[in-house]
């Protein structure tokens, strides 16, 4: 199979580690070429792993709440940078409190990201899958975009 | 150097610290001692521990900090009828020492009349905004965070009142920073630990309570319990007087109350053994600090199930979980409503006498004797110096903590449960345990495959690290 680079990250000032290694050897496991860059990254920190590595996807985590601020414009700086077709990813506990997810998933895709996993979803079945095909589509010119 | 700071020195590096930020201009010891003198027995943190170390019941605290100082008073307000000691949660950036993002959060939880933090961002309301919490509440409120250089959040903190303040220099490195070197979070908690012995001079009684449950995930108690032995010995060169060592629920309740019932032992003999006799201690357990389930009924009885054990196992506190453990921070509804759970299961089981059987003594024997080569091989490593020790050790893999972000930490360790959902070292990695112990945990990994008609493996623990959040202890193949 085709090698794709993609970049793994915590944001922000988030320490939690489990789920990310846990994410690694998922998304190796199946093929993707993993660049971990672990936890508490900033948006620029996974800008450069992803041009560095020819990255098509950004996988972002945070589970620490305070996705608002740390994923704000993070969308606009991967276009500043020239990372025009990158896939967006964004999981975890992205707001303080609980919240309707649905709104919340919302808000996060009209931010920029191109699929959003809100709250636990400790399944890990087809989201490997879902990644490719949204790699293969933006190649094609095409972005996703739920919701 | 694991030896009192040079008072010079402290003096010079506390300029610098309380400069670092506006309000550390607020700081004046003089003031605080007597601020600390004239709070009323009741807001004294290891005076209540006392009362509950003497009458032998179990304290509650839950977790609780948002960004704006008059909406956290009402958190805690609404908290305290349920509470025996309250927290102060600290938000993320200031464990990172960002005190302008916290500054964005504050305004932005304005303008959003909700808070956009994750805690209370206590060094930018500074002294004052401290001192506000500690007059509105009736109860002691203890600082809680993972913060690894907490210099200037300490100054701040005990000036403005609180009587308890939670961290240590590897427990607030290893599972809450990535790049930071061991010797400095070692050194920067002397500082904190020395701060704290300061106001234990002027009669000022603050508690200090290292981190117990550090990545939270199937930690073997060996590991924590060093790791809290070590913190307490720091802890007490600096003058630190009361002490509380944690431990976090592993889920296996013969393991869990012998974990606990040694950790105080374990704790008094080094602390003696090392010449420190004036210090009072008491121990903490930290409900389930892994995954938890989305449905708050189930939420519920883990909850409970942790009330029970804590009870069972004598500690002197307990950190309460809340129903929304795992969709994140919880409403303070649901915050109460951990906690009515947890007194309710307490007083289920506070009446029992002590629970002893063989096979709770037989795994206090094994943390024992865990316990003792870790810290044997520590205290070599030192060659007397204890603080040289735990960062040399942390170098060989000696002391290594499962599933955590720092790169001080090796990482190579790999726990699984048992056939009876004991956590057990799957990869021992480079911890120095003797022939027989290191053969007990393979026979007992060997025992579990067998039964599950697979190799051990890491989707094993894979399987063990999600099995709560799915409704069993052990992550049985489907």
């Amino acid at each position: 199979m085709e090698q794709i680079n993609v970049v793994l990250g915590v944001i922000g000032s988030d320490c939690h580690a489990v789920g990310n290694k846990i994410l690694e050897r998922y998304f190796s496991a199946e093929g993707f070429s993993v660049t971990n860059l672990g936890v508490m990254v900033s948006q620029d920190e996974f800008i450069d792993a992803a041009i560095e590595t020819g990255a098509e996807a950004i996988l972002v985590s945070s589970l620490y709440g305070h996705a608002e601020i740390d994923c704000e414009g993070f969308r606009d700086r991967c276009l500043e940078r020239g990372l025009d077709h990158v896939v967006l990813y964004l999981g975890g506990n992205l707001v303080v409190g609980k919240t309707d997810q649905t709104a919340v998933e919302q808000k996060f895709l009209d931010m920029g990201f191109d699929r959003v996993f809100s709250g636990s979803h400790n399944e890990l079945t087809d989201q490997a899958q879902l990644l490719r095909d949204d790699i293969m589509a933006s190649r094609n010119g095409k972005r996703h975009r739920a919701g | 150097m694991n030896t009192g700071l040079d008072t010079q020195k402290f003096t010079e590096e506390r300029k610098t610290v309380l400069q670092s930020w506006p309000t550390g201009s607020e700081v004046d010891l003089e003031e605080a001692f007597a601020f600390h003198q004239s709070l009323p027995k009741k807001k004294v943190c290891s005076i209540r521990l006392q009362e509950a170390l003497d009458q032998q019941v179990v304290l509650l605290q839950p977790r609780a900090g948002v960004a704006l100082v008059d909406e956290h008073i009402r958190l805690l307000s609404f908290l305290q009828e349920e509470s025996d000691l309250l927290p102060t949660t600290i938000d993320a950036y200031t464990r990172q020492n960002k005190y302008a993002d916290a500054q964005k959060g504050i305004e932005r939880s304005e303008q959003a009349q909700r808070s956009l933090l994750n805690g209370f961002p206590a060094v930018n309301h500074g002294v004052h905004g401290c001192r506000s919490i500690i007059e509105a509440l009736d109860k002691p409120v203890e600082i809680r965070h993972g913060t690894p250089d907490a210099r200037l959040l300490t100054e701040i903190a005990l000036a403005g009142g609180f009587t308890s303040y939670e961290g240590g220099g590897i427990s607030y490195n290893i599972p809450y920073a990535k790049n930071v070197p061991l010797e400095k979070s070692i050194r920067d908690w002397q500082y904190v630990d020395h701060l704290v012995g300061i106001y234990e001079a002027h009669g000022c009684s603050i508690n200090r309570e290292p981190f117990g449950p550090l990545s939270g995930t199937l930690v073997p108690p060996c590991v924590s319990h060093t790791v809290a032995i070590i913190e307490g010995l720091l802890a007490l060169e600096q003058g630190v007087k009361s002490l509380t060592l944690g431990y976090g629920q592993a889920g296996n309740l013969v393991q869990d109350i012998a974990a606990m019932r040694v950790l105080k032992k374990l704790a008094d003999g080094y602390f003696r053994q090392m010449g420190y006799t004036d210090y009072q201690l008491s121990t903490v357990f930290h409900q389930w600090m892994g995954g938890f389930p989305e449905s708050e009924a189930q939420a519920f009885a883990v909850i409970s199930w942790g009330g029970v054990v804590a009870s069972l196992s004598g500690a002197t506190k307990v950190i309460v979980k809340t129903p929304h453990e795992a969709l994140g921070i919880p409403t303070k509804e649901a915050n109460r409503d951990g906690l009515l759970a947890t007194r309710q299961s307490i007083q289920m089981v506070a009446d029992l006498s002590p629970l002893d059987t063989l096979r709770i003594s037989e795994e206090e024997e094994l943390i024992t004797s865990e316990v003792t080569c870790l810290m044997r091989s520590v205290i070599e490593l030192g060659a007397g110096d204890l603080a040289a020790g735990a960062v040399r050790a942390f170098e060989a893999g000696v002391i290594d903590v499962p599933f955590a972000p720092a790169v001080c930490n090796a990482g190579k360790v790999l726990p699984v449960r048992d056939n009876d959902g004991a956590v057990r070292l799957f990869d021992t990695g480079s911890m120095p345990l003797s022939s027989d112990i290191l053969a007990y945990h393979r026979d007992k990994i060997a025992h579990r495959a067998k039964q599950e008609k697979r190799e051990a493996s890491f989707q094993m623990v894979i399987d063990d690290i999600y099995a709560i959040s799915k409704g069993r202890l052990v992550g049985r193949p489907t």
